[in-house]
């Protein structure tokens, strides 16, 4: 088995092609997006989103509102009536305008939903997806921030509950105010120790997830997105290079003569499953690597996690090339099926364009693909700081282990009944 | 050593092995001569185990096959028809992977691997890649990559085809050399010349049947074949060839040549002789072709073996 995988090894190295796909595009594709979802060169903060803000509310609550957004060290804030913000985004020379309707403090205070609308030019929606991105922390926070919103929250969650019983609501409020005020201790201290970074992102912007976390990252978001979406894509595309190997041992007969040998024959496709993920483990580091010398990503002290996160994920794609390989036929075919589906998967996954930026129901089908748990968990260990021992960084870890486990199992069965039938 | 009984393959409905049975013995020669798509790759791929049967029982050295693959495999080599080697390696390379498998020592099998070098003359192109190799190279590689854990039997499918003439000496001395250390090697070809040359017995197999089996000698006695006598002229017509066909029925022209079949050469070759001037044909060259496979098997099948 081990010989198997060193033969498979050296026969991937001598090959120019694949030696291609699997570092120079995919270094070259990271270095593209890594421009294009703006994460290069901005590790020090001194490049700004600009964000246009139009008051239509014009109380003292939208005004500190929009001093909230400007204190934030990724945004540019000017205001600007509406008409004119929005004949800046026209012309191309804005991408975007947050505009604070009218009872956007009466809102607030009862706890309904805000009415903030964001008017965006469509053809820059990676700049706006990365302005939402760091505007729902803030946004997020808001009833805590600025306030007199004890009660806001409590007719929100009341609200939610759907209850009108006078006495549950009562419970409500009091087990909310409890919970105010922690979070609002939360902040402050936090605050404290972080003068400069006022917020702190609430995840998911729920009321309900009442977890703070720190993501202090932000301004590397591109640069992650960027990273971890193409090494995962084009991963997929080198392991079933790999994989396909298995067509071509079939096609140019030395298949045959594994088969003369005593070796059981599973064997095959074992050495091809270790070779498969030396080569994926090895194209993922370098690709963070090349990432943390060129565009800074601080890959050291994220060190644990990462390793984790690549490991699962070369055996999550790995798992998958060998089993587009044992499907097929011949090389042609996995070639058309696995474009089509790796295309796909990594559109709906987030490898192209972040996840963030697209509609609830793309995000919601982004779980059936690989690219989707291999990019959050990335997410998870350099964004949002989750520590290794966080369950949702584990649950997704797990998740592209039992995918792997799965795919691997069904490449088997396909190996036993398409592979070895030699008739 | 090798006792084959009743061997039946289906492919997709298509009948390729009909009931093959062979007996060979220790040390044995054995050729399997038949034309194309006679069933000789699925009768070796049977043996060697990558490919099951319908029915029938294979025993190789005392292992029952079915049960007990991975014994024969042990003491088997196999040279597939076609060429299989990873191109991208080295013939080196090629040799200690393939040798690897058989679970070979590491100093043992290099030291194999550069006698085997050695014996098929490729020591000092070792180092080169195997797509650098011309066809005759690579056929040599393919056969030594067999012998690495050198195996008690060798089943060789069609070893020699589409090589140079220099190559192909060199693989029949090795061939020989084999066969003298007491190798039992089964040898298919549609190269009669080969089958005579190495073969203690051979077996002619058309449509998936055995349908002869012996020593050459035996093959021609109990076949009562004809010899040929071929004859050149310096012209011949159309017209001619009917004058010919009209005093001796069993003629075959190949351009300027006929050949004439005769089951008594002194006797017919004087009346050729005396009968072709009388035509107006002028002889310039006579042959006369001994009776072998060719035309064993032409009698047997009313096939030629080569199309
Ligand atoms: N994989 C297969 N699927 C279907 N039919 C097959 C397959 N392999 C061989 N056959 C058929 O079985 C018959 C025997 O084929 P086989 O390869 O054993 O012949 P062969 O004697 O080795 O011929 P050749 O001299 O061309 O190598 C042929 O009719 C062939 O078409
Ligand atoms: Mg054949």
């Amino acid at each position: 088995m081990i010989k198997l995988a060193i033969k498979d090894l050296k026969l991937f190295f001598k090959d120019r092609r694949s030696m291609l796909l699997t570092f120079a595009i995919p270094i070259a594709l990271i270095t593209l997006f890594a421009f294009a979802f703006g994460g290069a060169g901005r590790s020090n903060g001194d490049t700004k989103i600009s964000l246009l803000v139009s008051d239509l509310d014009h109380t003292a609550t939208s005004k500190e509102v929009i001093k909230q957004f400007d204190s934030l060290k990724s945004l540019q804030i000017k205001t600007l009536p509406l008409e004119d913000a929005e004949k800046a985004i026209k012309k191309g020379s804005e991408s975007c305008v947050l505009v604070i309707h009218k009872g956007f403090t009466d809102s607030l205070k009862s706890g309904a939903a805000l009415p903030l609308e964001l008017k965006y030019d469509e053809a820059k929606g990676m700049e706006v997806g990365l302005l939402q991105q760091s505007l729902i922390p803030t946004l997020s926070m808001l009833p805590f921030s600025l306030g007199n919103s004890k009660e806001a929250m409590g007719n929100k969650l009341a609200k939610m509950t759907g209850t009108s019983n006078p006495q549950v609501r009562q419970t409500i409020q009091t087990q909310s105010n409890n919970l105010f005020d922690a979070i609002s201790k939360g902040i402050s201290e936090n605050g404290s120790k972080k003068k400069n970074n006022p917020t702190k992102s609430f995840m998911g912007g729920d009321i309900k997830m009442t977890k703070l976390v720190k993501a202090t990252n932000d301004n590397q978001l591109g640069l992650i997105q960027a990273v971890a979406g193409t090494a995962v894509m084009m991963l997929l595309f080198s392991v079933v290079g790999i994989g396909m190997g298995l067509l071509d041992e079939k096609q140019e007969g030395t298949l045959k003569r594994l088969l003369y040998s005593p070796m059981d024959p599973l064997n095959i496709l074992f050495g091809k499953m270790i070779s498969a993920n030396i080569i994926s483990i090895f194209q993922l580091l370098i690709m963070f690597l090349f990432a943390s010398v060129v565009f800074g990503l601080d890959i050291i002290s994220h060190l644990p996690g990462l390793l984790i996160t690549i490991l699962a994920t070369a055996f999550a794609c790995s798992a998958f090339g060998v089993l587009l390989a044992s499907f097929a036929k011949n090389r042609q075919q996995v070639q058309g099926l696995s474009t089509l589906i790796i295309l796909v998967m990594s559109a709906i996954g987030g490898s192209m364009i972040p996840l963030f930026i697209m509609p609830a129901i793309m995000q919601k089908a982004a779980v059936i693909s690989v690219n989707y748990w291999s990019i959050q968990g990335f997410y998870d260990v350099f964004w949002r700081n989750l520590s290794i021992f966080n369950p949702t960084f584990i649950s997704r870890i797990l998740v592209l282990f039992l995918i792997g486990i799965i795919l691997n199992s069904l490449a088997i069965v396909m190996f036993r009944k398409n592979i070895l039938k030699l008739t | 050593m090798i006792e084959v009984k009743n061997l039946k393959k289906t492919y997709d409905g298509r009948e390729a092995l009909k009931g093959i049975s062979l007996a060979i013995k220790d040390g044995e020669f054995y050729g399997l001569l038949g034309p194309n798509g006679a069933g000789k790759t699925t009768t070796i791929s049977i043996l060697s185990s990558i490919l099951t049967a319908d029915s029938g029982e294979v025993i190789i050295g005392n292992y029952n096959l079915e049960a007990d693959p991975k014994s024969v495999k042990k003491i088997i080599g196999v040279v597939p028809q076609e060429i299989a080697l990873y191109n991208e390696l080295s013939a080196y390379q090629n040799l200690m992977f393939w040798g690897g498998l058989y679970q070979v020592p590491v100093t043992e099998l290099s030291k194999r691997t550069t006698e085997l070098l050695k014996l098929f003359g490729l020591e000092d192109r070792k180092n080169d890649k195997v797509k650098n190799y011309s066809g005759g190279m690579k056929r040599r590689i393919n056969i030594a990559s067999a012998l690495l854990h050198q195996p008690k039997v060798l089943f060789m499918d069609e070893p020699t085809v589409g090589i140079d003439p220099q190559s192909r000496n060199l693989i029949f001395e090795v061939i020989e050399k084999l066969h003298e250390n007491g190798m039992t090697i089964v040898y298919t070809t549609h190269y009669m010349e080969e089958a005579e040359r190495f073969c203690n017995r051979i077996g002619i197999i058309d449509n998936g049947q055995i349908i002869a089996e012996g020593t050459l000698d035996e093959l021609k006695s109990a076949n009562a074949v004809k010899e040929t006598i071929a004859i050149t002229f310096s012209n011949l017509e159309e017209s001619n060839l009917k004058e010919i066909a009209s005093f001796w029925n069993d003629i075959k022209q190949i351009e300027n040549t006929v050949h004439f079949y005769s089951s008594n050469v002194k006797a017919d070759l004087s009346k050729l002789v005396l009968q072709c001037p009388q035509l107006g044909l002028e002889i310039i060259n006579i042959e006369i072709l001994k009776t072998n496979l060719e035309t064993i098997f032409l009698t047997l099948t009313g096939k030629q073996l080569r199309d």
